[in-house]
């Protein structure tokens, strides 16, 4: 069922516990040697920079080369670029299984990435070519979705759980637009139902054992799910999806969309908390600054200037006080950096470093080299 | 999955029963970290606090309150140095830990709002007057000083931003591209000259042994300031003659070092702007080809790249197996 090695996965997973808990102390280094020389997972998985080149390379590459393909086919007709690329396609699915993953035991590299993404658009692609052409885009979701499935569970892709999340979201939301009158009332809930059951499934498949290598694309698909459950029901989407498709001004059961626009965060927060589970807490958090904006979208209570002023403060201070709190307090919570970073602050690690860097500011452009116009930032502060 | 694997190890004997009964208690007993979610929040706290009171400033500037605004982001601004001045921890040439939480935090928003401030005075009074130079020297020395003395590489990237501005380059990662006109020579020249400045300062400060630890922050913007000048000196100055043998030289030299230091970031970065010129130049002066000829260019170039770096480990001088 998957296409990489097993005992290869599992022996990287083994390594990883036990790295974490020689970091601890826990395991001294003979046992550490132990378990690295037993556990040998023999992968070529290179630094994430290497694995960006590798990927750019790699669709340069695939890019001409389906040019050339092209030129020397001399396509001229509908049928035969839909030829060219299921050929193509599955001459790419053979290196990648047959070479890339197989005899040279790529996981994560980049070019394994690549060929995977290349090749499913380009079959995907030979169909769309395939299909008439008054089709529904609903015709066409459902033609991909079953690719995107296969694709994340064959190749434990992170990127294509979370495709196939969001084909799975577009078909749902095709079938109901079509519901008439009735759309507006069942839209939102049928997409809280949605992202609440598939929140449960992702939940449940990563407490199963033999399911562990699929925990990290069974995560992305659940914080997808938190995401989607809080905007289905946000009064701003509503409102907005309601004047779009029908003109209206306001949405029925205003009231009810605002209770949960405000609620549902501090349910997130409060229960991530409770629970210790990371997703729903910084997903909680995020959602505060969306019902923030959502209510500013409507009330405007304040200057946008004083309004960061003040919220900036408050959040400084939030995060102070807190920190001092669990400084002085230990228990079941704690200030102390975890080694084991989620996906989420990986991002985010990068998106501050970004962020840092291309500050805004509100110098005038009067002279060009005045002091205040360039912030510059922590770009460099991350790990080579 | 964790006690699978501590099962797993008991079995193969790799971990005595005792031990596992003490990771088992530990893994129990693990508090939960909030520190990414707070660091964030500070770190949002003294995006916005900058933001606002920026604008806040600008849009107040002709009426009764910016005196009293103005005051009071002097007054912040000042207490934000007081704190970190209070509680710095003794000056090294190595590198010292951050000795609360806060700290560079604070410090990040003493120095924004510094330049808002500094800004202000000089839009409304130009105590500078047209010596446009000083207003950013200023800041420079301020920065590249506090930097130095309190150990922070936050401040450290705002120093070197200065510095450029200084020297009349926007130089930000994102704006490099965006707002420089790179149709001026002097601009080039100017990225070329404080590329290559750039790229020295590790190495003295190596030899010096004087923060060893900013090395990074240097190159990071050495390295993308010199490469993209060059880049920008073959293409809009269109003398790729002069600045094509340079680009080779820069690539050469970070391709080495990262062969001697073990740094894959700078290997790639090196890698992709030498594609690039190397490119560039064949489209520029094998014209009139037939297209097939630059489809396989890219398929044997592009190949040729991948073996090379699929087998970076060959070429990277490690220490570790």
């Amino acid at each position: 069922m998957i296409a990489y090695d097993q005992t290869g996965l599992d022996a990287l997973q083994i390594r990883d516990a036990a790295q974490e808990w020689r970091r601890q102390g826990l395991l001294s280094d003979e046992q550490w040697l132990a378990v690295q020389t037993q556990h040998n997972a023999r992968f070529y998985s290179p630094n994430v920079f290497v694995r960006i080149g590798l990927a750019i390379f790699t669709l340069i590459l695939l890019m001409a080369a389906l040019g050339l393909g092209g030129l020397i086919a001399n396509l001229n007709s509908e049928g035969g670029l839909a030829m060219l690329c299921f050929f193509f396609g599955f001459v790419l699915f053979l290196a990648l299984e047959l070479w890339i993953i197989g005899s040279s035991r790529h996981y994560g590299s980049g070019v394994d990435d690549m060929l995977l993404y290349f090749g499913t658009s380009l079959l995907v692609s030979g169909f769309y070519v395939m299909m008439p052409s008054n089709s529904q885009p609903l015709a066409y979701a459902c033609l991909t979705f079953p690719f995107l499935v296969v694709g994340s569970i064959r190749y434990l892709d992170r990127l294509m759980a979370a495709a196939a999340f969001g084909c799975a979201l577009t078909i749902l939301a095709l079938l109901l637009v079509e519901t008439p009158k009735l759309a507006l009332y069942v839209m939102p809930f049928a997409g809280m139902l949605f992202a609440g059951g598939v929140y449960f499934f992702a939940q449940q498949g990563q407490r199963r054992y033999a399911w562990r290598h699929w925990h990290g694309g069974l995560a992305v698909v659940e914080l997808l799910a938190l995401v989607v459950f809080y905007v289905s029901g946000n009064y701003w989407m509503v409102q907005q999806a309601g004047y779009g498709w029908f003109q209206l001004e306001q949405p029925p059961l205003a009231w009810f969309f605002w209770i949960f626009t405000f609620a549902v965060p501090v349910a997130y927060i409060y229960f991530g908390l409770r629970r210790k589970d990371r997703l729903l807490l910084d997903v909680g958090l995020g959602c505060v600054a969306v019902a923030v904006f959502t209510y500013r979208a409507y009330f405007h209570v304040m200057p946008l200037a004083w309004a960061a002023v003040l919220g900036g403060a408050v959040l400084f201070a939030t995060a102070y006080f807190s920190i001092r709190h669990l400084r002085k307090n230990r228990g079941v919570y704690t200030y102390d950096a975890d080694s084991d970073k989620t996906l989420l602050q990986e991002v985010e690690q990068q998106l501050i470093a970004q962020h840092l860097a291309q500050q805004p500011t509100p110098t005038p452009n009067k002279n060009e080299s005045l002091g205040g116009g360039q912030f510059g930032g922590g770009g460099a502060d991350g790990q080579f | 999955m964790r006690p699978h694997i501590l099962r797993h190890l008991l079995q193969q004997e790799v971990l005595t029963p005792d031990d596992a009964a003490r990771i088992e208690q530990v893994e129990s007993a693990r508090p939960f970290s909030l520190h990414w979610e707070l660091k964030t929040l500070l770190y949002l706290g003294v995006l916005l606090l900058n933001l606002g009171l920026g604008y806040l400033i600008y849009q107040n500037i002709d009426t009764v309150g910016h005196a009293a605004l103005i005051a009071l982001i002097g007054a912040v601004s000042a207490v934000c140095f007081w704190y970190a001045v209070r509680h710095r921890k003794p000056f090294s040439t190595g590198e010292t830990e951050s000795p609360t939480p806060y700290y560079d935090y604070v410090l990040l928003l003493g120095c924004l709002l510094f330049l808002v401030m500094e800004g202000y005075w000089q839009f409304q009074y130009q105590i500078f007057g047209t010596r446009y130079g000083l207003a950013t020297f200023i800041p420079m020395v301020l920065f590249f000083g506090l930097a130095y003395w309190l150990d922070n590489r936050g401040v450290l990237s705002l120093g070197i931003t200065a510095l450029a501005s200084w020297l009349g380059v926007a130089v930000t990662p994102q704006d490099l591209l965006a707002h420089n006109d790179f149709n001026s020579a002097t601009i080039v020249h100017t990225g070329v000259f404080l590329g290559a400045v750039l790229t020295l300062v590790p190495f003295l400060s190596e030899r010096y042994h004087v923060k060893k630890h900013f090395s990074l922050t240097y190159l990071n913007f050495g390295v993308h300031i010199g490469m993209i000048a060059c880049l920008a000196g073959m293409m809009a100055l269109d003398q790729p003659l002069l600045y094509f043998p340079l680009l080779c030289v820069a690539v050469g030299f970070f391709i080495w070092y990262a062969r001697t230091r073990a740094s894959l970031y700078f290997l790639t970065v090196a890698v992709l702007y030498g594609y690039i010129g190397v490119t560039y130049m064949l489209f520029n002066f094998v014209r009139d080809m037939d297209f097939t000829f630059y489809l396989l260019y890219f398929i044997l170039s592009c190949a040729g790249v991948l073996v090379f770096l699929i087998n970076y480990k060959r070429f990277i001088k490690t220490d570790a197996p």
